[in-house]
């Protein structure tokens, strides 16, 4: 038994490194792809491009401008004219428009009200939202507003708000979550397509031993390609922290990989053949990856979806690793996360063994 | 080589593979996929972070504590716990995910703002989800800022907001969702059309017909064009029906980019179809390639005159910043045809899909290799 066991595993990971292309693109997404996405984006304001008009004499709008600085700002544009200006937002060169009036500084001077006008592109809302929060503390601290609290706050597990490890770590996350599901059930469709696969249940092998090998091998793949982004992605470019156990996550992965290699064993029974793979695998995991919390807190959303989401493995899965590689919560803490996993596990490889080990 | 097209013998492959693509039911997947996807994000990504859970340990139990307390009952950013625990337990409860904010109220509070000097709260905030976690210190110190500010500033910042002035979420997110759901899906169809072939050696049969190769490629791409074409309306109804996003711009440009976009993707997918050599390398090179950039380079994350250097080039050499950017316009700013910009940018589009046809054309070969 151990032997067909294992000459299948290793009949399939042979097949996968006989495909140059695959390995290729298996290596480019585990490397290049995730470095791409952490380094792409902050979602943080940074850089916010600010155009300014300024008809005042210009004494108090230079310090207001001057105050807008990197990271946040990049250092303001200056515009002829309130049109010129709106057309350069229009184009989304300029993200914020600060419009200071004639008498601006004559009012200020006076002490009475003055208005600062503030055009604002809020096509990324919670962008918007922060930049305004931003211009607001600076003219708070430019007038010197004395606010009889000081807040002291601390910034727990990821105290640089580094959103680019945080980025880098998601994509692999959801990375590991499609290759698992779409190379597993191609494995599994190939066969049915080319007709071997009825040979296969023919053969006096136990099928779930069959169906355990291919998921297994496909499993050692994506963790092979887990360690390798580890090692020269996660923590060697970005420097992610690691404030939990570091096996205790690959042992959550592990977990994880299987139980999702069991999604792809559910898409492979229902599928006919290699597009409708594409087709399923992408329909299911999208609901999947966005019930994972990724995204968007669970606690946040629908009451409807909150519930759906304790379906998904893959909710777990972040949650756990989230919980290891910042918060740095203890092995025996995490079982939960290890829990939900193996139990949805269980559940879709009784379904696969249903579906696909069975000839008739 | 011929050099003409033969409408008869495209018509004739045309209907072959629409009939193949209902008989296989990929056609519910054609109409389910771009609507499910548009449905299921537009409600649910909140860019916005509401009810944050804030445990709040008030060490003062006087009536000024109380007041900031109910501050922050009454905002909908937060939802309160009061809770006497020790500052470790309460740390313990972010530590499992429970709670994603500590609020110290110290035992002082009331006396030292009586007599005018400061006092200190303390804030600890789980940042394991970064931008979540400076979003939500914004909003305390915002809550904190307006509870505490007495006397009113005298410069006001007179706000317009253009374009979103709701500041909604869904106005935000949905044209952008249009603009990754169309760049994914013509694509993910495509790229099997071809590959599919070869791998099951049907190929053979355009390789010994007399059909040319421009007329193969036309009678591949245009019954997933046609298909596509009716998703174009009906993500257009759920925009602005389900998710009520005003449309101010014009519907013939929003027409015709979205079907010279759809030709990109198609071309993308066939041009994987054709240097692939089996049907799984297609499938994940698809998904890797289109969705990652669709939301990076979309704008709904970051907007593009925010980034700087190699993430730039990048937003620029991908086609969905110059279709998301005409997607915008048409929905929520209305300039159309009238700036020049969105003119650029449709004949850059225009650019993507010849380029991407004639390198398509180029690396199809009729022969074995």
């Amino acid at each position: 038994m151990k032997s067909v066991f294992f000459t299948i595993v290793f009949k399939e990971l042979k097949s996968f490194m006989r495909s140059a292309a695959l390995v290729a693109v298996v290596l480019y997404s585990f490397t290049i792809d995730i470095y791409v996405a952490g380094e792409g984006i902050d979602i943080e304001p940074r850089n916010v491009a600010v155009g300014y008009v300024d008809n005042s004499s210009g004494g108090i709008s230079k310090k207001i401008l001057s105050n807008l600085h990197s990271p946040e700002f990049v250092a303001p544009v200056q515009f002829l004219s309130q049109k010129e200006l709106s057309n350069a937002i229009y184009n989304k060169e300029i993200m914020v428009g600060l419009v200071f009036d004639n008498d601006f500084e004559k009012l200020y001077r006076e002490k009475k009200n003055t208005q600062l006008n503030v055009l604002l592109d809020a096509t990324s809302a919670s962008q918007g939202f922060t930049t305004l929060m931003y211009l607001q503390s600076i003219l708070f601290s430019f007038e010197d507003i004395q606010i009889p609290l000081d807040l002291k706050i601390h910034k727990l597990f990821n105290q640089n708000s580094d959103n680019k490890s945080f980025m880098a770590l998601s994509e692999l996350l959801s990375l590991i979550t499609m290759l698992v599901v779409i190379l597993t059930a191609i494995v599994f469709v190939k066969e049915k397509e080319d007709g071997t696969w009825d040979i296969m249940l023919l053969m006096p092998i136990d099928a779930k031993l069959t169906i355990l090998a291919k998921t297994l091998s496909q499993v050692i793949i994506v963790m092979g390609g887990v360690i390798l982004s580890l090692g020269f992605v996660i923590f060697n470019i970005f420097d992610t922290p690691m404030n939990g156990s570091f096996w205790s996550f690959i042992f959550l992965t592990f977990l994880y990989t299987f139980s999702s290699a069991g999604i792809g064993l559910f898409v492979a029974a229902i599928a006919k053949d290699v597009m409708q793979v594409a087709q399923f695998s992408i329909v299911i995991m999208i609901p999947l990856i966005f019930l994972s919390g990724a995204w968007t807190p669970i606690y946040t959303m629908y009451p409807f979806f909150q519930v759906l989401s304790f379906f998904s493995p893959l909710r777990y899965y972040i949650e756990g690793s989230e919980s290891i590689f910042y918060r740095g919560t203890s092995f025996v803490d995490l079982y939960p996360y290890y829990f939900g996993v193996v139990i949805l596990g269980f559940i879709l490889y009784i379904i696969g063994f249903k579906k696909i080990g069975r000839l008739f | 080589m011929k050099n003409f097209v033969r409408f008869s013998v495209i018509k004739a492959f045309v209907l072959k593979e629409l009939t193949e693509l209902v008989r296989t039911k990929l056609i519910i997947m054609v109409y389910m996929m771009p609507s499910m996807v548009t449905i299921l994000f537009g409600y649910g990504i909140a860019m916005d972070v509401t009810h944050s859970r804030i445990s709040i340990i008030d060490n003062d139990n006087s009536k000024y504590s109380s007041e900031l307390i109910s501050k922050f009952s009454h905002s909908k950013y937060f939802d309160v716990t009061l809770t006497h625990e020790s500052e470790a337990q309460a740390l313990e409860k972010i530590k499992k995910a429970q709670s994603d904010i500590i609020l110290i109220i110290p035992s002082s509070f009331e006396k030292n703002l009586l007599k005018g000097e400061k006092s200190e709260l303390g804030v600890f905030i789980d940042a394991a989800f970064a931008n979540r976690a400076s979003t939500m210190q914004n909003y305390v110190q915002g809550v904190i800022q307006s509870a505490a500010t007495t006397s009113a500033p005298m410069m006001t910042l007179n706000t317009r907001t253009l374009f979103n002035q709701a500041m909604r979420d869904e106005d935000a997110i949905v044209p952008g969702l249009i603009g990754l759901v169309l760049l994914v899906a013509p694509a993910i169809l495509t790229a099997l059309l071809i590959v599919k072939e070869k791998e099951k050696g049907t190929i053979f049969n355009f390789y010994a017909s007399p059909i040319g190769k421009l007329e193969f490629l036309i009678a591949k791409l245009l019954p997933v064009l046609l298909l596509h074409s009716v998703n174009i309306f009906i993500l257009f109804i759920w925009a602005t029906y389900l998710f009520d996003v005003p449309f101010r711009g014009s519907f013939f440009l929003y027409w015709l980019s979205s079907e010279i976009y759809i030709l990109i993707s198609l071309s993308i997918g066939m041009l994987i179809s054709i240097i692939a050599k089996r049907q799984i390398v297609a499938v994940v090179l698809t998904v890797i390639i289109t969705i990652l950039p669709a939301f990076l380079y979309s704008g709904m994350l970051m907007p593009i005159s925010s980034m700087q250097g190699a993430s730039w080039m990048e937003a620029h050499i991908f086609p969905v910043m110059y279709y998301n950017h005409i997607l915008y316009d048409c929905f929520l700013i209305g300039q159309g045809f009238d700036s020049s910009k969105i003119v650029l940018y449709l004949f850059i589009l225009v650019g993507y899909v010849i380029a991407l046809l004639g390198l398509g054309a180029l690396f199809l070969k009729k022969e074995m290799r």
